[in-house]
């Protein structure tokens, strides 16, 4: 009988106190922030903070640019995280089917987006969506078709950019679902072969039921990651045009770092927290009633 | 041994033929869905070789037709970048002991029963749905106090332990047999080597995975340089190329250069530990 | 079991709540007889070097220079107030003033000034360190002047029957239309859209202001006027629609040939298109009653709580003097904001700083309010962008531009 002993407490302390500096704590502080006034000369000096109660949520409720960034933030989701889901896992699947040289030198150039920091990103991408000098541009009259605004045209730009996210996100998935379908025993597959399924039928109706915990897992992460947006339309179109590209993060920046407003942006926070809390709660739900027949 | 077996291929069955022609265009698909994906990456590459007049002339050219070195010569001799390289692979090193750290972690909740687990893990996942802008202020401070401001580990602190390596960790060692350590503790091997002894040496495949992805995050780290490094020698690569970004875009052949420098090590430690990464995602019961 | 873990969640939360309330001990910034630590703005760093090593050699003070990349002046600004450390000198963007001062980063100057004699009002040009005073306090120094001008292809121009730059905001008008007409993608003149001193300007040029009794007032007849001619401008399809129009290439390839801009673009276009040479100049901003442009620039300021007050000062005379800013304009190209500077025979000597300089003696700073980037003027743009990008009622919206700005407290 093993004594109940300290050592898990040893081994997890490092990590848990990390975590709980870096990741808890502040968001304890940004809770209590959220029910004051706090401002820059607050910052300074704690004397200028005022106690506010729900002020800064009531305010929030009210602002328009709150709901549109909400709204914005909605659609990146709906949109990207199907699209990072289905690319990630028909890549996979594609590669799967062979395994040669030329199957792993293709697997490094799609996790290529993955590895790069989003400075260079933005470089690169703002020069080729620029509408007078940008390669798109120049590509497309070519063909004769005109100027296209990519980053400047409101509902163009959020495509724009939702794109820009896409082609990052899917590298990291396609891995992911590429080490879960290896893990798809052989024997599954050949059974089917020799029953005569098509590897069409195949994929469909034995491979994805088995990718069922791979394709949840990325769903769930890539939700959580697209909820809190905020690389690409920051350094593409700094959530503009006039808000176009806002979302929750960049509102929550902008309100926080460019006008200074500490408390309002913490209520803000703690609402986006709770709305990701939510959502992943509520897939977690799905999946167990899901398996639990 | 030739005249008793029939000749069956004078050409291929229809059947094989299909798959062929499948597995041809299914290699072509992937092939342009590979250079595509890459194509802005590619394209940065070969801009960085241009001569500035040439990188900003319109209609752009693909390639650069005077191709020179001189953009990467002034990055590393007038611009410091040396030095914001150094930064980075040190930033990435300290990394290492975030990835020993989450390895405990992830070993404490997959094979202990202890008091608080359930809650513990909940909190660990919690931190992966908190927005990092509002982590920022309060970071800076804690920081601040303990007087790792303007320090290198003072910038690698904050991302030093994730909550999705925790998870990897625990779903890859829950799958590590409960007899092989039952075995080694009846041979007397206290807990921390049956760790590093026998735990770890398995774990090869999720630390490759776990490696490589705090390595991509110290390397492409951002934020936390630029405000916890008030001193210009401790900057990082991705705040160098920050700084080159004016209000007027004059050089873009530089930026490019800069850029470049910052993809290719990545890439490089990418396509030597895939197959590892793989296995490792693998290996973690991704199923 | 049970009170172990209790006890080591409380442990955790102890040591947290410690860290937390460690931190909030302020700190004093730079350490008394060290390095002077100096932030400046972009990548000027190495050349700031370059400027300051007489003065090391001089008083064998070191002089540690940090560069902020430009995006990056509010986060920095931030995490200083809030940990109290900051640096000892501190290059400060005018359309920031008020924000660094309202978080009390800057050490009050006034009382130092009858020490530092290179430090008084009267080194620089009229009005202008009065203008960049925060609540009647001395706060900053001037360092660097900026200002606008209009940036023309003579070329271009010539082509299409213009002979000379226009002289006034109508003819621009006007001209912009010919220009706009040689063919499609082809414009007149470029506003950028993140530009919000460029509206304050025209109203100043047609006679006003933009500020009242002390406060910010956009609701008179001068900014009417320049709200028509900025929309003006577009209804007439002499400029471009897109955000991300680029403001170098677009005026090298032609496609922009008149832009208002700063000394910064004509380094940009010297450096990058040099066979330009001569096809390309610069011209006070075309005016209607006055020509009167912005006086920008940064100045220079001390941080509140530095334990070097008396080297600051020292640094910032010496940064003041006439040697230095002649020094710095040669090697970074920014125009000096000491008037005996200015007037130097050799830089005048150059043709385009004496437009500049003509500009600058008709230039006006932008109002001081608390903050004119993220809010006053963030509010101007997407009111004028609203009405000219996505065609919003031109009087509701700056009815809504009105209320919003209405009472904000100016200096």
């Amino acid at each position: 009988m093993r004594r109940t002993t300290l050592v898990p407490y040893l081994f997890v302390t490092p990590a848990m106190l990390l975590l709980l500096a870096f990741g808890v704590l502040p968001i304890a502080v940004a809770a209590v922030v959220s029910l004051t006034d706090m401002n820059i000369s607050g910052l300074a000096n704690w004397r200028n903070v005022e106690f506010i109660g729900g002020a800064n949520y009531v305010a929030l409720v009210a602002d328009p640019d709150f709901w549109r960034a909400l709204g914005n933030t909605g659609l990146f989701v709906v949109v990207g995280v199907p699209a990072i889901v289905l690319i990630s896992l028909g890549v996979a699947l594609l590669l799967d089917g062979s395994d040669s040289r030329f199957a792993r030198a293709l697997r490094s150039f799609y996790f290529v987006p993955a590895v790069t920091g989003i400075v260079a990103i933005s470089l690169v991408w703002g020069y080729l969506y620029n509408t007078q000098f940008g390669l798109f541009n120049w590509l497309l009259s070519l063909v004769g078709i005109p100027q296209v605004q990519w980053l400047s045209d409101p509902w163009l730009a959020k495509f724009s950019v939702a794109l820009v996210a896409v082609w990052r996100g899917t590298g990291l998935n396609i891995i992911i679902f590429l080490a879960a379908l290896q893990g798809i025993p052989r024997e599954y597959r050949e059974a089917a072969a020799l029953d005569g399924a098509g590897p069409w039928r195949t994929t469909r109706s034995i491979v994805l039921p088995l990718l069922g915990f791979a394709i949840f897992f990325v769903t769930v992460t890539t939700t959580i990651a697209w909820l809190q947006f905020f690389d690409e339309p920051f350094v593409l179109t700094d959530g503009g045009p006039l808000g176009a590209t806002t979302s929750m993060s960049i509102f929550l920046y902008k309100e926080g770092f460019r006008l200074n407003q500490f408390g309002y942006a913490s209520a803000g926070s703690l609402v986006l927290f709770a709305i990701i809390a939510v959502i992943t709660v509520i897939q977690l739900r799905l999946r167990r009633r899901d398996v639990e027949y | 041994m030739s005249s008793t077996e029939p000749r069956i291929r004078r050409s291929r069955p229809p059947e094989v033929r299909r798959r062929l022609a499948i597995s041809l265009s299914v290699g072509l698909v992937l092939l342009v869905g590979a250079l595509t994906t890459a194509f802005p990456l590619l394209w940065m590459l070969a801009g960085s070789f241009k001569p500035q007049r040439e990188a900003i002339d319109f209609p752009p050219t693909l390639l650069p037709q005077e191709p020179t070195l001189a953009n990467y010569l002034r990055l590393f001799t007038e611009l410091d970048f040396g030095r914001y390289l150094l930064n980075t692979v040190l930033v990435v090193l300290i990394g290492a002991f975030g990835l020993l750290f989450m390895a405990m972690a992830g070993y404490a909740f997959a094979k202990y029963r202890f008091r608080g687990r359930d809650g513990l893990f909940f909190l660990v996942l919690a931190t992966l749905m908190i927005p990092v802008q509002v982590t920022m202020i309060p970071t800076y401070l804690i920081l601040n106090g303990m007087k790792l401001t303007n320090t290198l580990v003072g910038i690698a602190l904050p991302t030093l332990v994730s909550g999705f390596g925790v998870f990897l960790f625990r779903q890859f060692m829950s799958t590590i047999p409960d007899e092989v350590l039952e075995a080694a503790r009846v041979d007397g091997a206290g807990e921390l080597r049956t760790f590093v002894q026998i735990v770890l040496p398995m774990s090869k495949p999720i630390l490759a995975v776990q490696a490589v992805l705090a390595f991509i995050t110290g390397w492409n780290s951002f934020l936390w340089p630029l405000i916890i490094a008030s001193d210009q020698k401790l900057y990082t690569l991705s705040v160098g190329l920050a700084l080159l970004n004016q209000q007027l875009a004059v050089d873009p052949a530089l930026q490019m250069a800069a850029a470049s420098v910052m993809v290719v090590p990545v890439l490089l430690v990418f396509v030597v530990f895939q197959r590892y990464v793989v296995q490792g995602f693998a290996l973690s019961g991704l199923k | 079991m049970k009170r172990t873990a209790t006890r080591t969640l409380a442990a955790f939360a102890a040591v947290g709540l410690a860290a937390g309330l460690a931190a909030c001990t302020s700190d004093g910034g730079g350490d008394a007889d060290g390095p002077l630590t100096v932030w400046i703005m972009g990548d000027s760093g190495a050349n700031f070097e370059q400027l300051v090593a007489p003065f090391t050699e001089e008083t064998g003070t070191e002089v540690e220079v940090v560069a902020i990349p430009w995006d990056a002046i509010d986060e920095r600004l931030t995490t200083a107030v809030a940990s109290g450390s900051g640096p000892d000198l501190l290059q400060i963007g005018l359309s920031k003033l008020s924000t660094f001062a309202a978080a009390g980063a800057l050490l009050p100057l006034d009382e130092h000034l009858a020490d530092h004699p290179g430090l008084a009002a009267g080194n620089f040009p009229d009005g202008v360190a009065e203008a960049t005073q925060v609540g009647g306090e001395t706060v900053s120094v001037p360092w660097v002047s900026d200002t606008r001008v209009l940036f023309y292809r003579s070329d271009i121009l010539a082509e299409n029957g213009i002979d000379a730059p226009p002289a006034s905001w109508a003819e621009l008008r006007e001209d912009a239309k010919v220009l706009a007409a040689r063919g499609d993608g082809q414009y007149g003149y470029y506003i950028p859209q993140w530009d919000s001193p460029l509206p304050v300007i025209m109203t100043w040029d047609f006679g006003g202001d933009i500020v009242s009794g002390g406060e910010i007032d956009f609701d008179t007849a001068a900014f009417a006027e320049a709200v028509d001619l900025y929309t003006g401008l577009y209804a007439d399809g002499s400029v471009p629609t897109n955000g991300d129009f680029d403001q170098t290439q677009g005026f090298i390839s032609g496609i922009a040939p008149m832009l208002v801009s700063g000394p910064y673009l004509a380094k940009s276009i010297a450096d990058a298109a040099p066979e330009l040479d001569g096809k390309w100049g610069v011209t006070m901003v075309p005016g209607a009653d006055e020509k009167t442009s912005l006086f920008a620039g940064s100045n220079l300021g001390i941080w509140h709580n530095t334990d070097q007050v008396d080297a600051s000062l020292d640094l910032l005379e010496y940064l003041s003097s006439v040697e230095a800013q002649l020094s710095w304009f040669e090697i970074n190209g920014e125009l000096p904001a000491v008037s005996a500077a200015l007037e130097d025979a050799t830089l005048q000597s150059d043709p385009l700083v004496q437009v500049y300089s003509q500009q600058l003696a008709d230039s006006k700073v932008l109002p001081l309010v608390p903050n004119w980037d993220g809010q006053t003027g963030s509010d101007l743009l997407n009111a004028l962008n609203a009405i000219v990008l996505t065609g919003a009622d031109r009087d509701a919206t700056l009815a809504e531009l009105f209320t919003k700005t209405a009472g904000t407290p100016v200096g």
